[in-house]
């Protein structure tokens, strides 16, 4: 049962690595602001919470680390915060960044159009 | 290509140094370390707190550190002097603009802030942290509410900025009467250890270093909390009121 916790775990740090390196090519190489912000939060919530779930499923499942519940603890908290938090920011974020109009809006597909077309 | 391969080099000489610059590992206490332990852990006179620094900080090296508080305090005074604004204040109503997540997470997290910041300063004299770190967290909440609602939200809730400065006031007094104490009963200013308990209800107190940290928490909250709220005033407001030209 350990062990399979400790994989799991390990698998998913790894998993995190792979979506901080995908969000970091992101945010490198996408054209746009908003685009770019949707690569940021892949960074932070497959590259901060999926390891930090990770962590706690590994150190319950390490019994050779000492003070392994409270770890689990934390770095869950830590994920639970970090899950709530970041969509909030990036929410804010593209809201502010809508209603300033700083950045030029150039739809490849603009449903809502189509919708008022329709009406 | 030429720039991957000037960074392959760097990392190459990274590496090699980290290689050949690893520290020698260490073998017995040295006689500073010894000291420092002696002063701030095991000494009759010491502190008796297990976080050395926070020890060093406002027990043997207290006087520094009531300077650079002071130093802080003036910073604020010289802020909120800059910023003065004479006449009524008008509140306006305190309403979120933003979409409906943003608030609510933000509540949230404020209020978890508000128990972090708690918990870094209360346990100063046993984990790292303490008075100052504990305050500048606990300023970001009032800042995070200013960002999602509006300066009104906490003004209509009755943390303006005169309350704030009050606060301020309080902490930066308290420090001083918890400094001036041990003259009372024949000690040196900012003595620590035997006038204060150095343990309560099987609690590590740290003698008077639980105490500095309360009051540093309560002056630097309060007192980022007052420029915060200075900063957040709106721009007409403080054309209208003439506020830097008198």
């Amino acid at each position: 049962m350990s062990e399979i916790l400790f994989y799991l775990g390990a698998l998913m740090i790894i998993i995190g690595g792979i979506c901080d390196l995908l969000g970091a090519i992101g945010l490198l190489r996408f054209p746009n602001f908003y685009v770019r912000l949707h690569a940021a939060t892949v960074g932070t919530i497959g590259g901060a919470v999926v390891p930090l779930f990770g962590i706690s499923l590994l150190s319950l499942g390490a019994d050779f680390l000492p003070h392994k519940y409270a770890i689990a603890g934390a770095s869950f908290v830590t994920g639970v915060i970090i899950l709530l938090a970041a969509p909030a920011g990036a929410t804010a974020l593209a809201y502010a960044a809508h209603r300033a109009k700083l950045v030029k809006w150039e739809p490849k597909v603009d449903h809502l159009a189509e919708v008022r077309k329709n009406d | 290509m030429k720039r991957l391969l000037s960074l392959l080099i760097l990392l190459g000489i990274i590496i090699g140094l980290a290689f050949y610059l690893s520290l020698p590992t260490q073998e017995g206490l040295r006689s500073l370390g010894e000291f420092y332990l002696e002063s701030s852990y095991f000494g009759d006179y010491s502190a008796k707190s297990p976080e050395v620094v926070t020890s060093i900080l406002w027990d043997y090296r207290g006087v520094d550190t009531l300077f650079e508080t002071a130093v802080f305090f003036l910073a604020i005074i010289g802020s909120l002097t800059i910023f003065r604004i004479e006449g009524k204040k008008e509140r306006a109503e305190a309403k979120s603009s933003l979409p409906l997540p943003v608030p609510v997470v933000t509540k949230f997290i404020a209020t978890l802030i508000l128990a972090i910041s708690a918990s870094i300063a209360l346990h100063g004299q046993l984990t790292p942290g303490g008075g100052f770190q504990g305050g500048v967290a606990l300023a970001v909440a009032p800042l995070l509410i200013i960002a999602a609602y509006s300066k009104y939200a906490l003004e209509n809730n009755g943390l303006d900025k005169t309350k704030a400065i009050i606060l301020r006031s309080i902490g930066l007094l308290g420090i001083a009467l918890i400094a001036l104490i041990p003259l009372l009963s024949g000690g040196h200013i900012m003595q620590n250890q035997p006038i204060f308990p150095a343990e309560a209800l099987g609690v590590p107190l740290g003698g008077s270093l639980i105490y500095y940290n309360i009051f540093e928490f309560l002056a630097v909250g309060a007192g980022f909390t007052a420029v915060f709220l200075l900063l957040a005033i709106p721009e007409e407001e403080f054309k209208e009121k003439g506020g830097a030209c008198e």
